[in-house]
């Protein structure tokens, strides 16, 4: 790089330009503002005018073909009093459920067993990440066989062990307990490897003080590594929260050959599912767009629950008193070993 | 209303497009290269052979051959899609016997009439014809064929159970519901496990498809909370509780009642010939014999076939679709896949009254012409299938989980009726 | 110490399991592609890879027009990827080294945006695309996503600690514009940002099911994900034909990833921290 050579005059043009008028910061922020610009610019296309557009076709009844029929609160007014759409919310609740919670405790059981592991570790995380990315759609078809009725290789398991058969896709339960282990197998390893990350970064020293301590395992899980992974739970429970109420491919690919593709009795339709079945398969697009609101503000909730009840700004000062009481602890121990040391 | 849509969209779209070069001046054309007209249907709507001659080229115009493509589950939604997105729109689509939800945008359709289509109403059945033509008398649909009823039955089970299996005999035996119920119960005492229909909207779709009055009149009254309804709906009510339903929800199950032979007889329409026992039993050729339905003659099904505002070549399209539905050509179409002609001169057409062997050699076509002939006509309305739906659901629910019919039944008039409220029919 | 092996021990049983917890589908896709329908629907199963494989990858490659799909998808991945690391690592530089006049209300804004779910505006964006004819083309999948918050979050917060300022400060005094030191400075710097970035992206992309099964209207061009729903709607009667299907689909993927994979999963799970 000729480094002399083109200091000067970009110096002494910048300085020139000065002198004709005061800077403006704005012309000379240009090439930032430009490298920021195709976000903010695709964004008010595809991101921001669609919103505001949302809300506009919510205040109509329309196919999505013919013409726009102005009618107000009427499609939320219907969402409200619609016995489906909050059996949808109840339905992706307990999907949310039934696959967030094993989830999340299975990752961090993988977690500390990983963390504990000195061999094989590249291959385990290797091994536990592949279901993240396989595809949906592909891994439904086999899980959909697993569970099936009629030849199911969880039902011919069962069978053989002497227990009855379940008819796990028509029956309200067993499609709903289908679709969590689905969403639960695809990401207990991706929660696993976030979790693996949080116990790396704890430090070693404050496990030693609280062995020395003479702390169970329970204890030091509880006390110790719980309090400390915080933040990181506080992450992988919003992003399962969020991915959790967007759930939609599982339930469209068990039961997509109807028009009903919640499955039997509605059981396994999501809210997103209702929202695609609204829009897209009754051309409804008023309606769909007024749900689209729902979920949104649903979505906004389960935020706000979430950060209060795993991070917060209470718990927050606990665990930091709780790193501190950790932090005096380790400072006695050394000092206590140190004196031990001398003697 | 001031603002239209269009109108939001300048205001809010160019603004933000015209920043980026992304002005919309997009493909506004059909699908498929310039001389060719692509087409949508469903597996099992056309004759195979008629279609790859076409898909050389269409005979009657030079230049232009066919594409068609089979969509799987779901064909509705794919056209209504595709015609909200506006570009990539089939030239031509096939369409079922909803095709009054479809009125309410026959502006994406061409009028057949002005196309030539006014010189060849005499050679179809009449109401098959009118359901293809809007209030505002726009052809929007050109016929394919009908789907005329009759009673299907397993011989085999039949002759176990100790009845005469001659079709007449048969039908003296059960010409109405009622004595068809006992007719099913004396099979089922002989052959346990036997059914006369899949499940529960087999029989409530094929009581209905026998009246002459659905759920709308002409001029927009709601019916469907009448006694012709509520008798359809509590005569499926009365098969379930007779132990006479398979109870089959999905398609797999609906198949596999069919192969397994639980399905003894079913009163059902001409096309579920191929759909069904042809297809999911073939190993039962022979077996199955057709009569008069009890109840009376009735039409379900049967499709039509319309050209999108989007076709590149409206000309050549209805030349094909005009000779594809001919009467010759419909004969061929009733040879395979047993499609039923809406061309009366078809029926006298030699070659449809080849004996079949699936059936035994039984001369299937005089069945369903008969039926064909003294089948009413009911009105379609465009809210047909928003009041189907919470009617149909509900009676799954009494056969699935056990509803109380009653409960079911003032369940769905009152989603029904929220459903017609909200789309501005009442 | 025996106490502490049997511990490593135990650890490593429940490891093994859960490794084969999460292998034990792709075996099960294997063994019904790889075995004829009649054998699959019968009982007792057939557990062990059949010697059908290649028969019922030929009957999906009769039926649908798989390499199409498979090219459509990856152009629709390349193009998405390309796009995002370059516009969202151009925003980051900016964000993460410079100072300018809105910078931080421009980046607040930024995360809000996150809280934006992408099926609320599923039905508005789709009457958007139709205005703009473009239902049913690439440009549907390619544009809407050529940048995205998550993308310049992340990358911003990879650059603050990986470019150092005094290269920046050297390149000012070299006479280097913004542009030139966003291609001599931030993208060599960046480069391991952006290998986990690319890899994410193109997975997302391809693996997407919602938005290609809405806007790719064309029966003749469709994603793999959405072909391959089709193969099982038309042909579910042929389950290993449709299973081979799925297992072709799954393969390339896979690959892919397994070429980046040891730095990715530690840059995700470093990512994760940051939040």
């Amino acid at each position: 790089m000729a480094v002399t050579s083109k200091a000067v005059p970009a110096t002494v043009s910048a300085t020139a330009a000065a002198g004709d008028k005061p800077p403006n910061k704005y012309r000379q922020a240009l090439p930032q503002y430009t490298a920021v610009a195709p976000f903010f610019i695709l964004f008010a296309i595809f991101g921001a005018f669609p919103v505001l557009f949302s809300i506009w076709i919510s205040f109509h009844s329309w196919d999505g073909i013919g013409q726009m029929k102005w009618v107000g609160l009427e499609q939320y007014h219907y969402l409200l009093t619609d016995a489906t759409f909050w059996k949808t919310i109840g339905n992706t609740l307990i999907i949310w459920v039934l696959s967030t919670v094993p989830m999340l405790l299975l990752a961090l059981v993988i977690a500390n067993a990983l963390h504990n592991a000195t061999r094989l570790r590249t291959f385990y995380r290797i091994a536990y990440f592949i279901p993240n990315v396989t595809s949906v759609v592909a891994i439904t078809l086999v899980f959909g066989s697993i569970f099936s009725n009629n030849f199911g290789l969880l039902n011919a398991f069962l069978q053989s062990i002497g227990l009855g058969q379940i008819e796990w896709l028509t029956q309200p339960w067993g499609i709903k307990i289908a679709i969590a282990t689905i969403v639960t197998w695809r990401w207990v390893g991706y929660n696993a490897i976030i979790y693996l990350a949080g116990l790396q970064a704890i430090s070693q020293d404050v496990y030693e003080a609280a062995k020395v301590d003479g702390a169970s395992t329970r204890q030091t899980f509880w006390r110790i590594t719980v309090p400390m992974m915080r933040p990181v739970i506080l992450f992988t429970a919003v992003t399962s929260t969020i991915g959790g109420l967007q759930i939609f491919t599982e339930s469209r690919v068990l039961f997509g050959d109807t028009s009903n593709i919640g499955g039997p009795g509605d059981a396994g339709l999501t809210i997103v599912s209702y929202l695609y079945q609204s829009a897209f398969i009754k051309n409804q697009f008023g309606y769909g767009a007024a749900v689209g609101w729902a979920l949104f503000i649903l979505i906004v909730l389960f935020s706000i629950i979430n950060w209060r009840l795993i991070g917060g700004n209470d718990d927050e000062r606990v665990t930091r008193r709780a790193a501190r009481r950790v932090e005096r602890k380790i400072a006695a121990q050394n000092a206590k070993r140190e004196a031990a040391d001398v003697h | 209303m001031t603002l239209s849509r269009r109108h939001f969209l300048a205001v809010g779209g160019s603004a933000a497009a015209a920043a980026t070069g992304l002005t919309g001046c997009g493909s506004r054309s059909s699908l498929g290269s310039s001389n060719e007209l692509s087409m949508w249907t469903w597996v099992g709507s056309v004759n195979d052979g008629l279609i790859s001659q076409a898909e050389k080229a269409i005979p009657g115009y030079d230049g232009m051959k066919l594409s068609m493509t089979r969509i799987g589950s779901n064909y509705k939604t794919k056209v209504l899609t595709a015609l909200a997105g506006k570009s990539l729109v089939p030239d031509i689509v096939a369409i079922n016997d909803d095709v009054a939800t479809y009125f309410p945008n026959a502006d994406q359709f061409y009028d057949l009439n002005e196309l030539g289509a006014k010189d060849l109403a005499d050679d179809f059945l009449p109401w098959k014809w009118k359901l293809g033509i809007t209030q505002q008398n726009k052809m929007m649909a050109y016929p394919m064929d009908t789907g005329p009823t009759a009673l299907f039955y397993r011989t085999d089970t039949f002759q176990k159970a100790g009845i005469d299996i001659d079709p007449a005999a048969v039908a003296e035996l059960a010409p109405d519901w009622d004595t068809y119920i006992a007719l099913g119960k004396k099979v089922k005492q002989a052959v346990p496990g036997s059914s006369i229909t899949d499940n529960i909207t087999g029989i409530y779709g094929y009581r209905m498809a026998q009246q002459s009055k659905r759920y709308m009149t002409a001029d927009g009254q709601y019916i469907g909370d009448q006694d012709h309804v509520r008798e359809a709906f509590d005569l499926s009510v009365r098969v379930v509780k007779e132990g006479l339903s398979a109870n089959a929800q999905n398609s797999t199950d609906k198949n596999a009642v069919v192969t397994n032979g639980k399905l003894v007889a079913y009163n059902a329409a001409v096309w579920w010939a191929q759909l069904g026992p042809k297809n999911a039993a073939p190993k039962t050729k022979g077996l199955w014999r057709v009569t008069a339905a009890p109840g009376g003659a009735g039409n379900k099904g049967g499709s039509f076939l319309a050209i999108t505002k989007y076709c590149k070549n409206p000309k050549a399209a209805f030349a094909f679709i005009s000779w594809l539905e001919s009467a010759k050509n419909q004969a061929q179409a009733f040879l395979d896949p047993v499609l039923f002609p809406s061309t009366p001169a078809t029926y006298t057409d030699k070659t449809l009254a080849a004996p079949d062997p699936f059936f035994g050699g039984q001369q299937i076509v005089d069945v369903f012409a008969e039926s064909a002939k003294k089948y009413p006509g009911a009105y379609f309305s465009p809210y047909d299938t928003i009041i189907d739906t919470p009617i149909s659901s509900e009676l799954v629910n009494v056969e699935a989980s056990g509803k109380n019919p009653d409960q079911a039944w003032a369940d769905a008039q009152r989603q029904v009726e929220r459903e017609l409220t909200r789309a501005g029919a009442i | 110490m025996s106490i502490e092996r049997l511990r490593t021990a135990v650890g490593h049983i429940v490891l093994m399991f859960g490794v084969l917890v999460s292998i034990f589908p792709f075996y099960w896709m294997l063994v019904m592609a790889s075995n004829t329908t009649p054998d699959i629907f019968s009982y007792p199963p057939k557990l062990l890879v059949g010697s059908h494989l290649f028969e019922n990858m030929g009957k999906v490659l009769d039926n649908i027009n798989f390499f199409g799909s498979m090219l459509l998808t990856l152009v629709a991945s390349l193009g998405v990827t390309v796009l995002v690391l370059f516009f969202d690592s151009l925003a980051a530089f900016a964000f993460a080294k410079y100072d300018f006049p809105g910078r931080n209300v421009l980046f607040a804004i930024l995360l809000a945006t996150f809280m934006i779910p992408t099926q609320l505006s599923l039905v508005p964006q789709f009457v958007t695309l139709a205005e703009f004819g473009w239902i049913g083309s690439l440009k549907a999948l390619i544009i809407p996503g050529a940048a995205n918050a998550f993308g310049i979050f992340w990358m911003r917060q990879y650059a603050r600690g990986a470019i150092p300022d005094e290269l920046i400060s050297a390149a000012k005094v070299d006479g280097a514009g913004f542009f030139r030191q966003y291609l001599t400075v931030g993208l060599p710097v960046l480069r391991p940002g952006l290998a986990f970035l690319g890899i994410f992206t193109f997975i997302n992309v391809w693996n997407d099911y919602l938005w290609p099964l809405i806007v790719m209207t064309d029966p003749n061009r469709l994603t793999l994900q959405v072909a391959l729903d089709q193969l099982n709607g038309i042909y579910g009667t042929d389950y290993s034909m449709v299973m081979a299907g799925a297992l072709m689909s799954v393969i390339p993927l896979i690959g892919v990833f397994l070429i980046g994979a040891r730095s990715f999963i530690a840059d995700l799970a470093a990512g994760a921290m940051k939040f």
